[in-house]
């Protein structure tokens, strides 16, 4: 699949789909869309840029960094990026419940508020629960990429 | 009016002490069995508290079903629980003493109560679900108790033996009890499974059950249950074999307590299903387990298989009782279930002793004890002949009952029903044979040589001679017992009014005749019962058909074999065997499932717009343009087509959302199989015709349940939302603050349950991270050690 049409699509689509995803993740609360959503979506994102060049473009190629061949795929440095933003994701989900529970309401309630007065939005509303989607977001993405990840390097 | 507290006491109380029993052994050692008659005696004292307070106590469990724990409180339940705790008290005080020195004695006395528990909530509960649940607690104890000694392959056998006998009867029973409560919904007007209420109402019951064609399974139902747990023909053969149980286990579950569950519950329902097939059924299968019994009590040879066969004989003299119609048959069967326990329990305790003092059990070894067991022998003189049925002994009374309903119901019925009286009179002829057999070991002279014997302590000999002395007073008093207990239990069973006088006869009738009979011609045959023995010894040897033990070994051998071959064949650890299995029976079940609720489809309802049938259309033509792809990639990229489709169908159907999943999860799937199908081959192998044929008939069955599922059970297109669909729309915007329903209900209203489904996530990403990293380390020991891996499912040495 490494053909150059492909790579110069995914040059020009990853950015735009990651783009996507995240608008998709902003507007859940009020429009289709939310934190599962955009997290297979940044997925497919990553995927594409595997399917495009290999695990290893990431580091090498984005983030302009030494990629030490010989060490296997647990300790690859993006792999275990991957793990620790399943567990950032889990501990956003959880500490967002827990919140909650600091001011004497249950596990897991959520609450929004309204902001008025914001330059060309006007009236914004903040919800916790995007809080809590944030972290279902980079569960599904912390999760979706270290089992593509894993396996595809099988 | 019962007291529910003290009910629950009652039932509870040795269940607690059960649990605690390890505790209590540890500190008392074999003392507990001391402990252990202290709860029976316990039990037994509120027991007779309630013996004025007549009633049904009611504690809801699961109000939807109307199942509850209820108690009732009447003459039967209450002769049955006395006894049960009563002899509880002996049992238990004999066991401290004849289990001395005996390992696992702390589940031994944790088994013992917890079934005394599990009797006493048989007797006194009369909801159907906590009688089932009682029933089978019996069950499971009696099997530990059976199978005490864990290192005797006999023992496990028998207890084996019991469980599925007993258990398999059990699962008769629930289906009957299921059927009653389906009846109770047409005849009592909602789903309930309140025993009482049911009783109250026969008549409605009756017309609900002939109603629904329903009356003679829920009648074979129930009975083959009682059978099963009461040892009746052709279910009789666990019993003896059950004799592999300590002897306390014997006296207490063999012959006054479990084994006459069955017709204690028969007794119970007797005014609920009496009929002529009742009568046909009962009657006969007591008559007949009344014969069979006696019959082979003559030709047993050890003294505990002498009085398990014997037992069976009793209990079917209680069922045949409780079979007949007339109001001398539940007399019968309600006086000689008192009777029975009476003599009985005092004979099995009496061959524990004969067996500890003597080290045989052998009869033919046995004889001329009395010389060294004096008591002993008192108290098997007085237990022995009231088994045999000699007057004035207790066991005469009932069995003069159960003469009179024969011979009533042949008075009435006549012809071939004059086998009623015959039969009895015939099996009582046995009765009085094995009874004197058994008498025998104690008279004439000795027939081997016996070690010394030693006088029994006293503890091995009190509770037998209590047991006789009751024995005694209800042969000199009846109607001493008659008044204090079993009349109310006559009436609690009984269909219509009666009255029971208990004496001797005073003047000369029929039964009178048919008594004489039996105890002449028993005496009569007794001198030959050595022939008699060997000539049903040669019956019992015949070919296996005969035989019900060999139909019961014949069958577990054969589940055994074929599940060994069964399971090899559903599992043998290729993933796709698993999912045909799986998905085909489960696809099978609902389709079942559905054919027998719902049954015909409503086609009607089968409206679609002209871009949804277009759309649906075109995943159509994907779904076939898959199976005829000629590569890999084709075939992913056609299904896509199909996944797609869906996607445009969630829009049409107006959810966006699920619509932008089916989108986002379609592309990244296409893309995992795009980076996995570089590696793979791109053809595609042979593929046999048969297999193609399986996979496809699966295929179709698991689609058509689909089809099937959402046809009936999704809302029609026009019905209302409901009322949590409407909480939701309603709800989202004040409490969650979001337009977006779907997205406010994970985030917000369910939250609780999208925590979960991420743990899901979570754990199935640190499950494939484990399970490669495994591999890895399973492939390098492998290509160490040049062993190949052991498969999958295979047996490794």
């Amino acid at each position: 699949m490494t053909t150059t049409i492909m790579r110069t699509t995914v040059r020009v689509t990853v950015p735009i789909v990651l783009v996507l995803s995240i608008w998709l993740f902003l507007q859940g609360h009020n429009l289709p869309g939310g934190g599962f959503i955009g997290g297979v979506l940044t997925t497919a994102a990553f995927v594409l840029i595997y399917v495009a060049y290999d695990l290893d473009y990431l580091e090498s190629g984005v983030l302009d960094r030494e990629v030490n061949p010989g060490t296997s795929i647990f300790e690859h440095r993006t792999v275990a990026a991957y793990r620790r933003t399943l567990l950032l994701g889990l501990a956003v989900v959880i500490g967002s419940g827990v919140a909650g529970m600091l001011v004497g309401d249950p596990f897991l309630t959520q609450t929004y508020v309204h902001v008025g007065g914001v330059p060309i939005y006007h009236d914004v509303e903040l919800a916790s629960a995007l809080v809590f989607d944030l972290g279902v977001y980079l569960v599904v993405v912390g999760s979706l990429l270290t089992i593509i990840s894993v396996v595809s390097a099988e | 009016m019962a007291n529910l507290t003290v009910v629950t006491t009652i039932v509870a109380l040795p269940f607690v002490a059960a649990v605690l029993s390890p505790l209590l052994y540890r500190v008392l050692g074999e003392r507990t069995g001391y402990a252990g008659a202290l709860v029976a005696a316990a039990s037994f004292g509120l027991l007779a508290t309630q013996a004025d307070s007549y009633g049904t106590v009611r504690a809801s469990w699961v109000p939807a079903l109307d199942v509850g724990f209820q108690f009732t409180v009447d003459g039967w339940g209450l002769l049955f629980a006395l006894l049960a705790s009563g002899i509880g008290v002996l049992v238990f005080v004999y066991s401290a003493r004849y289990m001395h020195g005996e390992d696992g004695l702390a589940r031994y006395y944790a088994a013992l109560l917890a079934f005394m528990g599990s009797i006493l909530g048989v007797a006194l509960a009369s909801d159907l679900v906590l009688v089932f649940l009682f029933w089978e607690l019996t069950s499971l104890c009696s099997f530990v108790l059976i199978g005490h000694y864990t290192d005797d392959a006999e023992s496990r056998y028998s207890a084996r033996m019991a469980m599925v006998v007993t258990v398999g009867g059990g699962l008769c029973l629930l289906a009957g009890l299921l059927v009653l409560s389906v009846a109770a919904q047409d005849a009592l007007g909602g789903v309930t499974f309140d025993l009482t209420a049911m009783i109250a109402n026969d008549e409605a019951m009756r017309a609900a059950l002939r109603e629904s064609g329903l009356f003679v399974p829920a009648l074979v139902l129930v009975v083959v249950a009682a059978a099963a747990k009461s040892a009746q023909v052709p279910l009789h053969f666990w019993l003896p074999n059950a004799m592999v149980a300590p002897t306390p286990v014997s006296a207490f579950l063999h012959s006054a307590t479990m084994v006459k569950v069955g017709v204690y519950f028969l007794g119970r329902v007797r005014p609920l299903l009496m009929s002529p097939e009742w009568v046909l059924l009962v009657a006969t299968l007591g008559l007949l387990t009344m014969t069979v019994g006696a019959l082979l009590a003559v030709a047993s040879t050890d003294i505990k298989e002498l009085l398990a066969y014997s037992t069976a004989s009793h209990l079917g003299l209680m069922v045949a009782g409780f079979g007949f119609d007339v109001v001398y048959g539940g007399e019968a069967g309600t006086f000689h279930l008192l009777n029975h326990a009476l003599f009985k329990a005092p004979l099995f305790l009496v061959a524990g002793i004969v067996a500890h003092e003597a080290g045989t059990r052998n009869l033919d070894n046995l004889g001329g004890l009395w010389r060294e067991l004096p008591i002993t022998a008192a108290i098997t003189g007085v237990a022995a002949l009231s088994m045999a049925g000699i007057p004035p002994l207790n066991g005469f009374y009932s069995k003069e009952l159960l003469f009179e309903a024969t011979y009533e119901v042949a008075h009435e019925a006549g012809g071939v029903a004059w086998l009623y009286p015959t039969v009895a009179t015939v099996a009582s002829v046995f009765t009085v044979v094995y009874s004197v057999k058994f008498l025998g070991m104690f008279f004439g002279e000795r027939r081997a040589p016996l070690a010394d014997i030693h006088r029994p302590p006293v503890a091995l000999v009190a509770p037998p001679a209590l047991l006789a002395a009751a024995a005694a007073v209800v042969s000199v008093a009846p109607q001493l017992a008659v008044d204090a207990i079993v009349q109310e239990a006559v009436e609690a069973t009984a269909i219509g009014e009666a009255h029971l006088e208990a004496g001797l006869p005073t003047h000369f009738s029929p039964p009178v005749a048919m008594s004489a009979v039996a105890i002449l011609g028993g005496l009569a045959a007794y001198p030959f019962a050595g022939r008699l023995a060997t000539a049903i010894g040669r019956g019992v040897d015949a070919p296996v058909p005969v035989r019900p033990r060999g139909w019961y070994d014949w069958v577990v051998s054969t589940a055994e074999t074929t599940s060994a071959r069964f399971g090899p064949f559903v599992h043998n650890g290729l993933l796709r065997t698993y999912v045909t299995w799986v998905a085909a029976a489960g696809s099978l079940l609902a389709l079942a499932g559905f054919a027998a609720t719902r049954g015909a489809l409503g086609i009607d309802r089968l409206g679609v717009p002209l871009a949804v049938a277009a759309v649906l259309m075109i995943a159509i033509l994907a779904g076939v343009a898959v199976t005829t792809a000629p590569s890999h990639v084709v075939s992913v990229l056609t299904l896509s087509i199909l996944g797609f489709m869906l996607a445009i169908f969630f829009i049409l159907a107006s959810a966006p959302d699920l619509a932008l999943t089916q989108l986002v999860v379609e592309t990244l799937v296409l893309l995992i199989f795009l980076l996995v199908l570089q590696r793979l081959p791109s053809f595609y192998s042979d593929v046999r015709p048969l297999a193609l044929a399986r996979d496809a008939g699966v295929a179709i069955l698991v689609g058509a349940m689909a089809f099937v599922s959402v046809l009936l059970t999704a809302p029609r297109p026009d019905a209302d939302p409901t009322s949590v669909a409407t909480y939701y729309t309603e709800q989202a915007v004040p409490g969650g603050g979001g337009t977006n329903v779907v997205n406010v209900i994970l985030v917000d209203f369910r939250a609780f349950d999208t925590l979960g489904e991420l743990l899901v996530v979570t754990v199935a990403a640190i499950a494939i991270l484990v399970l490669v990293t495994m591999r890895t380390r399973g492939e390098e020991t492998v290509g160490d050690s040049e062993e190949g891996p052991i498969p999958d499912g295979g047996d490794s040495p």
